[in-house]
């Protein structure tokens, strides 16, 4: 019959043999630190899996015998063992996450808010061009617009805006891809005219650090456009820069309704002049050159606007985040 | 209006913010007097510190709070220890128990990580790793027995605290005789200091590339960068183009500059000088701790030499030099012997010249000498991004320096060998043991450079070097090039060999990547969230290559266990560190005893890099095979 003390010895044999399996080859010399030290001699050679390469590693003669390990540093109340499978885990549930390396973020950035001063016998402006996202490092919600007013013509105070809001998704360093809805309004004295879009866009820095956006819609009624946008940052000195920005539309068909033509539509350069009193606040002057082509320029010709028009304009960048 | 083009105008250590204060104060009718300030709003100046012995009977008590301190003679809100910044100076004896029990007197939780201390994990002091956290009102008691001597730090490991002053010098007294032999030591702790809140600068960097970096490249200033790279105007628009045509900034440097900073030295400014005393002729030991949040310093004394006796705690063989580049979270301890009556400068140099910390070594208080003046920035050239391999211009100029007589340590002239087309695949964590070696691997003659391959680390990676070289006699950029002596890593030889230098019979490769336009930072191209515990097996000697796919200097470090750096020598002399500076395309190996079981921070000490995902958990453990392990649930 086996005895309390058979149980006792055969107990201390198992956890010997733990111990043994556990320690690394090159611990087992001159230690006192162990409880079962003594009955370690005792205890038959540990069965490795001999698949293993880097245990086969372990094994070998050159790697062990020239080293003598150190006791390790074990918390107070844990025995080795007990630390490596610990090491096992992931962190206990009432541990805090280690970093905070994924917070979501909002930025807006309204990159025109100026006052257009136009050089011909065209009304004057008020325009504003805003960016801005919400979201972690790879995937954002992001919400384009820009909008014009004006209130010196023969209807008053009439107007246009587009918004876009979007999925993006970083696809690479430099490039983020878009999907989502745009809203394109136009209002006057009396009439208020609106259309939804599909858009897909490219949005990123393009080599030669020119920032691109470069978009595509479909519109409710099947009508295809097209927006690319570009534009340059050039230091002058720190806080002086010097910013030309392109901006051409294209259209897949004629939309008469909406004074739209064929092929290259419009073409907007504009250059800027912007002093960085911080990054995020920078007053600038300008000047606009606005140019209607093509089929699109004759629809305006024959409403009675002018193609082309030149704008002085000064206004202020600024972020909020 | 303050000129930023002007690298060495005096005044321009004056951020925008200071100067809005000064003329606030002004409009208030009052001076900048440190006298008034003092009596004004009765605060206590940063720097301020004493000095605690833990290993002593009983044990101490750190009290961590937020108080406004006088700083830089402003009122700056920090984390105080005991009420200073920098915290006290802990002393410890080796052999000895340390007992320090932290009482969180904030309203946020908060930790104290011991820099480079062996110890259980369960008191490295890194919350989610090695344990909770010390919660608002709480005490924390940190036990462990000190197996190491020399000359450390520590700081929290919660959130941004570490920029706020959350940090303090920690040595650790040889049970045995010290080797080295000094008559007077000071401890010197360099620190960045903003009056910004750190959560709005990291916000700053992700919204804005380049927010702080007011010495970029200018239309203005192209001057100055054809001086900078020896090159013609014209030379120099052609590299400009090239830089631009790479979307990479040519003075990406340091992300966070004196455009906000303040450069402490023993929470101390330039202007108030903090002052240490030394007679003619006596051995003077300075601890040099760089508890810095982001700022690299290129330290020197003019008129004295320094000779380097200590890194990052272990002693290693004298090395006489002028200058020393100390990266982040580095310790050194240099002598140095004042030959007269006379002041000297300890000059702190910032890497990227946007400002310096300076204090004074001379006979008494009240003395000074002059403040040399400041370098121009040093601009990054295509050899930082890997492009210019085996043509190294920073190797020029260094005629005198110590080479140590073996020229495997030379970075890239004899390195189109054979050795030269090993690739270094990355390291795949869902298959770690396909990386595993059956046999010893080589510790001398290691391949001089490897060609980087195709990028696959993803959209956080901007990877530009072709080639990541060995660059072990490179002081780094700006350095080197001046007739100055100044440190290397290959000159770094362990006094004593440590027991535990079997060749490394695993190795894994860890890319150093980065998206600058968008601060992304992480290893292989992903952030800590995104990746799985790196596994350590217990016992094994483990060889790290680091490759550094980005153009910025990343220091990186082990918590709880040493780093044996490959410099190039005889492999016993290889020196041991907590810390490895890795330069812009610089393939850097470090092989570790893993002697720690339990779980370990591993990251960029890079403040802000870290926060952004350059982290990972490492879990030393039994063996190699199961499931990944993630670290974010």
């Amino acid at each position: 019959m086996p005895t309390v003390k058979h149980y006792a010895r055969a107990l201390g044999l198992a956890l010997s043999l733990l111990l043994l399996t556990d320690s690394p080859a090159w611990s087992q010399e001159g230690h006192e630190h162990h409880e079962m030290e003594e009955e370690r001699d005792d205890a038959p050679e540990p069965e490795e899996s001999p698949e293993s390469p880097a245990e086969e590693a372990e094994e070998d003669p050159d790697d062990v015998e020239s080293y003598q390990g150190e006791e390790p540093a074990l918390p107070e109340g844990m025995t080795l063992d007990e630390v490596l499978e610990s090491a096992e885990q992931p962190p206990p549930e009432d541990f805090p996450d280690a970093m905070h390396d994924d917070a979501i973020r909002a930025f807006l950035l309204f990159d025109q808010l100026e006052y257009r001063y136009d050089l011909g016998d065209a009304p004057d402006q008020i325009g504003t061009e805003i960016s801005g996202y919400v979201g972690g490092d790879y995937n954002r919600l992001w919400l384009k617009g820009e909008g014009e007013t004006s209130w010196q013509g023969p209807v008053g105070l009439e107007g246009e805006s587009e918004i876009d809001v979007l999925y993006g998704r970083l696809i690479s360093p430099f490039w983020t891809v878009q999907i989502g809805a745009q809203y394109t309004n136009t209002w006057a004295e009396n009439a208020y005219e609106d259309i939804w879009s599909g858009a897909l866009a490219l949005q990123g820095l393009a080599p030669g650090m020119f920032e691109v956006d470069a978009s595509l819609y479909l519109t409710e009624n099947l009508n295809l456009l097209a927006d690319l946008e570009a534009e340059y940052d050039l230091r002058i000195t720190q806080r002086l820069v010097l910013q030309p920005r392109a901006e051409l539309n294209f259209a897949a068909q004629d939309i008469p309704e909406r004074g739209i033509g064929i092929g290259l539509s419009q073409a907007l350069v504009d250059l800027r002049l912007r002093y960085e009193f911080l990054r995020e606040v920078a007053p600038y002057i300008g000047l606009r050159y606005q140019g209607l082509i093509g089929a699109t320029a004759d629809f305006a010709e024959a409403s009675g606007e002018g193609a082309s028009r030149f704008f002085i304009l000064g206004g202020v960048r600024f972020a909020l985040y | 209006m303050k000129d930023d083009d002007a690298p060495h105008n005096p005044g321009s250590g004056l951020t925008r913010r200071r100067f809005l204060l000064t003329g606030a104060t002004a409009l208030a009718g009052l001076t900048l007097s440190p006298k008034l300030l003092a009596s004004e709003g009765d605060l206590e100046p940063a720097g301020d510190f004493g000095e605690l012995d833990a290993t002593a009977p009983g044990g101490i008590d750190l009290y961590i709070e937020r108080k406004t301190l006088r700083i830089d003679g402003l009122p700056g809100r920090a984390i105080t220890i005991n009420g200073s910044v920098p915290g006290p100076t802990i002393r410890m004896t080796e052999g000895e128990e340390a007992v320090i029990r932290v009482h969180n007197r904030m309203r946020e939780a908060t930790s104290i990580h011991w820099h480079g201390i062996l110890l259980p994990f369960d008191m490295d002091g890194v919350p989610g790793i090695s344990f909770a956290g010390i919660a608002p009102g709480e005490t924390f008691t940190y036990r462990f027995r000190l197996r190491q001597n020399g000359t450390y730090w520590y700081h929290s490991h919660s959130g941004l605290q570490e920029q706020m002053g959350h940090y303090g010098q920690l040595i650790v007294e040889p049970r045995d005789e010290d080797p080295v032999d000094y008559d007077v030591e000071h401890t010197l702790v360099l620190s960045d200091w903003t009056f910004e809140d750190p959560t709005t600068v990291y916000k700053k960097l992700k919204s804005f590339e380049g927010y702080y970096n007011f010495q970029r490249p200018t239309l203005a200033n192209l001057r100055q960068q054809a001086d900078a790279t020896d090159q013609g105007l014209g030379e120099a628009i052609g590299s400009r183009l090239q830089w631009n045509r790479m979307r990479m900034d040519s003075t990406d440097i340091a992300d966070v500059t004196g455009a906000t900073y303040s450069y402490l030295l023993n929470g101390r400014t330039a202007r108030e000088n903090p002052t240490f005393i030394a007679g003619p002729g006596e051995r003077v030991r300075l601890r040099l701790t760089n508890a810095s949040a982001m700022t690299y310093f290129d330290v020197r004394i003019p008129g004295l030499a320094m000779t380097v006796v200590q890194a990052d705690g272990q002693n290693v063989e004298p090395v006489e030099v002028d200058e020393l580049r100390i990266a982040v979270a580095e310790t050194y301890d240099v002598i140095v012997t004042l030959p007269d009556a006379r002041a000297y400068t300890i000059f702190a140099e910032t890497m990227d010249r946007s400002g310096y910390a300076r204090g004074t070594l001379a006979p008494q208080q009240g003395m000074s000498a002059p403040i040399p003046e400041r370098r121009t920035r040093p601009l990054l050239t295509m050899a930082d991004m890997g492009m210019m391999h085996g043509d190294m211009e920073s190797m020029e100029g260094m005629e005198g320096m110590d080479h140590g007589g073996d020229h495997s340590a030379h970075g890239g002239d004899e390195a189109s060998d054979s050795k030269d087309k090993i690739r270094y695949p990355p390291h795949d964590e869902h298959n770690v043991s396909s990386v595993a070696h059956r046999h010893a691997l080589p510790v001398t003659d290691l391949p001089m450079s490897v060609p980087h391959g195709p990028d696959d680390h993803g959209a956080g990676s901007i990877t530009m070097a072709e080639n990541a070289y060995r660059q072990l006699d490179d002081p780094g950029v700006g350095l080197g090039d001046d007739g100055r002596r100044v440190l290397t890593y290959s000159q770094l030889r362990i006094l004593e060999t440590p027991p535990d230098r079997r060749p490394p019979t695993r190795e894994i490769n860890l890319h150093l990547t980065g998206n600058m336009h968008n601060y992304i930072w992480g290893f292989n191209g992903k952030k800590w969230s995104e990746s799985e515990m790196l596994r350590f097996k217990y016992g094994e000697r483990l060889r790290i290559n680091f490759i550094n796919d980005t153009m910025m200097n990343h220091p990186m470090h082990l918590h709880g266990m040493w780093m044996d750096l490959y410099a190039g020598h005889d492999y016993g002399k290889n020196p041991r560190k907590h810390t490895v500076n890795v330069q812009p395309a610089e393939l850097l190996t470090v092989d570790i005893s893993v002697d720690a079981p339990g779980q370990w921070a591993f990251h960029c000490h890079l403040l802000y890099h870290m926060k952004a995902g350059m982290f990972r958990t490492v879990a030393v453990v039994r063996d190699l095979k199961g499931e990944p392990i993630y670290a974010d649930r």
